[in-house]
């Protein structure tokens, strides 16, 4: 196996590990503040992924342009969807708020897998831009690849800028680390839950438009996303953005290697097996800094 | 005295516990013919269909074609029954989605066999459904001739009430594609299998690998990729490396899309990519993608086999085409073969169906289908090539519709 073929593996999981990182952002978010596992996380992206390709295709709108309109919606109804449909069940005893969720967010995911393959079908799609590639021996990467790879680390810095300098972030932490303490010094819960949800909503969001400009999606393969998700956030820690793109990159080369390796058949397997792994290693999981 | 009649009475409830309980497994047990041997009822036809789920880019508007299908044979008099002075009796269908979900198919057909009372079963698909749906049909004495079961070890099973109309049959499948191989000129010395992980895909694969080994081509390499993969640099990073002269893509459409995608992405060479799957679906996702690749087809309207009228006035009645459809000939074969049994075997009795189709001939538009002991079909395919965004058939020369541009020029 030559170096060339490694190396362009290993730049092709690079890309693929930071789309499923900037998905886990969200996840993480929303799991950090609001305490609650989205279990239709990924299909959110595998809906808003259909989406764009259909505009894409219909109207050849711009990437850009259809994120400019697919990002805020998908912030909206991601806020409206938790505060119309999961804060309700706050108010129930713990164990029934916690089946609940699981529940409510399990049935969306179906709904919207069901509902999307009903009006756009079931096949894959994704937004070809046929860009030209650049060849480095026998490597080769698109410059869509370089530009997608290019707003996965605009976009991180950018959430983590926000997180650390503005209010709302101050505030999200906050939450995160002590809810009850946090709201005693004025942030209120229940706006920061909803503009949580609502901006990892819209975080995976703009990950779906950014992983249709070079994979295909389709209206069932968002649970598996949601898995990856987990894998990266318990691997890499609640809220730790720094931590879950190190391990959403890792994840990504990995699958590619295994697939080189081991055989592509056996890459999908890899979160789990990985996830499995580090839970019987790590119980307490990683510890990325000291206390 | 009292302890007696007590004893009497005891006995007595338990012998009518025991009469119901027989009479309760009889009944469960006598299969549902309520209306065989009628000149008047339907002949109903239960089958399910994967409207749903996995493999719902496979059968667009089938439940309406089925609807069509039956609506022209009962046009035309509907099935022909000697045992009723040849009276004809329509035909019609109980329709229900599987979902693509082997179980939920099961359930469907046990409930078709115990609450609608079907006469007899038509079409499943799919190697996964159609393995644990014929036991389905073995307990309940019901003949079966399902659609796109391609698999042959699943009708290699003992069954004798099973039967299945796939096209092409797997050892069929590249027939005349690799016929092609050996007229074409520069011939291919090496060939790549890259395999989608599913019973009747890993089949092919293991058919057409021998095959081509066989006819003196290399196999260099098999890889197998499951349906959920998206980013297949990997794979097509081994397929630069092994330079094979023809990639050979064993798959289902949809799951195939990205692999032909980032195939041109990454400017894979080779004198042909040939798609064991390739389908309208597959030319609507990949477009432009799919030009120069060579495929199988089961039967297109310039051939004029029997039947050849009545199939393409359903397909135009539905609006489908067999290219964006190419499952719909071994699905309406199935039907179409069940209709010839019954017509063979003269009345709506399921034993003298299954006598008519067991080691039977039946004719469709694409030829005879004759099937072997175990139920299985002998059906093959023509070899198609997308030459200027068109399907055009290369292989047969006699009934072709282009010549093949070899090698395609779209992969140098």
């Amino acid at each position: 196996m030559s170096v060339d073929v490694v190396l362009q593996v290993v730049v092709g999981g690079v890309l693929l590990g930071g789309l499923y990182a900037l998905v886990a952002f969200g996840l993480s978010l929303i799991y950090g503040v609001v305490r609650i596992l989205n279990f239709a996380h990924g299909t959110i992206l595998a809906v808003v992924g259909v989406m764009a390709s259909v505009m894409f295709a219909s109207w050849q709108l711009s990437p850009v342009l259809i994120a400019l309109i697919l990002v805020p919606g998908v912030f909206v109804i991601g806020a409206l969807f938790y505060r119309g449909l999961l804060r309700p069940l706050e108010r129930r005893s713990p164990l029934e708020a916690t089946i609940g969720t699981v529940l409510v967010t399990v049935g969306a995911l179906l709904i919207l897998s069901d509902v999307t393959a009903v009006l756009a079908g079931p096949m894959q799609r994704n937004i070809l831009l046929r860009a030209p590639v650049i060849e480095v021996g026998d490597i080769i990467i698109s410059i869509t690849q370089l530009a997608i790879l290019a707003a996965i680390v605009v976009l991180t810095l950018a959430i983590h800028v926000i997180l650390k300098t503005t209010w709302f972030g101050l505030a999200v932490r906050a939450v995160t680390q002590e809810p009850v303490a946090a709201e005693l010094c004025g942030a209120r819960s229940l706006g920061i839950k909803t503009l949580t949800f609502g901006v990892g909503s819209a975080t995976v969001a703009m990950a779906a438009v950014l992983y249709v400009l070079t994979f295909p999606v389709d209206p069932y393969m968002g649970f598996g996303l949601t898995v990856k998700a987990f894998t990266i956030i318990v691997v890499g820690g609640i809220g730790n953005l720094p931590g879950a793109l190190i391990v959403g990159v890792l994840l990504g080369v990995a699958e590619g290697l295994v697939g080189l390796f081991w055989g592509p058949e056996w890459s999908p397997a890899i979160s789990v097996v990985l996830l499995l792994l580090i839970l019987v290693a790590f119980p307490a999981g990683f510890r990325w800094r000291r206390a | 005295m009292t302890g007696t009649t007590t004893k009497r009475g005891q006995q007595w409830r338990a012998a009518r516990v025991a009469v119901a309980l027989a009479a309760v497994a009889w009944l469960a047990s006598t299969p549902a013919d309520a209306k065989l041997g009628s000149c008047t009822d339907p002949v109903v036809f239960g089958t399910t269909i994967s409207e749903t789920g996995l493999f719902s880019t496979l059968t667009g508007n089938w439940r309406k074609m089925t609807e069509i299908f039956a609506d022209e044979i009962n046009k035309a008099g509907g099935i022909k029954l000697s045992s009723c002075g040849d009276k004809g009796v329509p035909v019609k269908f109980v329709v229900y989605d599987d979902q693509s979900v082997p179980a939920t198919a099961v359930q469907l057909y046990e409930r078709m066999a115990s609450v609608d009372q079907v006469d007899f079963f038509v079409g499943p698909d799919w190697s996964s459904i159609g393995g644990p749906v014929p036991p389905v049909a073995e307990r309940h004495g019901i003949p079966i001739v399902m659609g796109n079961v391609a698999t042959p070890s699943l009708y290699q099973r003992g069954y004798k009430w099973v039967w299945g109309t796939p096209a092409p049959a797997v050892p069929r499948w590249s027939e005349r594609y690799f016929d092609m191989l050996a007229h074409v000129d520069p011939k291919p010395k090496t060939i790549m299998f890259l395999t989608h992980d599913n019973p009747v895909m890993k089949a092919i694969t293991a058919v057409w690998s021998k095959k081509a080994a066989a006819q003196g081509i290399k196999v260099v390499g098999e890889e197998m990729f499951s349906a959920d993969l998206k980013d297949f640099t990997a794979l097509i990073a081994k397929v630069r490396a092994a330079k094979p002269d023809i990639v050979y893509i064993s798959s289902f459409d949809n799951p195939s899309v990205p692999l032909v995608q980032q195939l041109r992405q990454f400017k894979v060479r080779a004198m042909d990519v040939h798609h064991a799957m390739l389908t309208g679906a597959l030319k609507k996702q990949v477009g432009k993608d799919l030009e120069g690749m060579t495929g199988e087809l089961t039967w297109f309207p310039s051939v004029k086999g029997p039947y050849a009228d009545l199939y393409e006035r359903v397909m135009d009645r539905t609006g489908i085409t067999m290219f964006d459809s190419i499952w719909t000939l071994a699905r309406l074969n199935s039907y179409l073969v069940m209709i010839q049994a019954i017509e063979k075997a003269g009345a709506v009795d399921r034993e003298k169906v299954q006598k008519a189709l067991y080691k039977g001939t039946f004719k469709s538009p694409a030829g005879d289908i004759v099937f072997d002991e175990h139920g299985f079909p002998d059906t093959g395919a023509f070899t198609i090539q997308m030459q200027n965004d068109k399907v055009e058939v290369v292989w047969p020369p006699d009934v072709a519709t282009a010549k093949p541009i070899w090698p395609s020029p779209t992969w140098q």
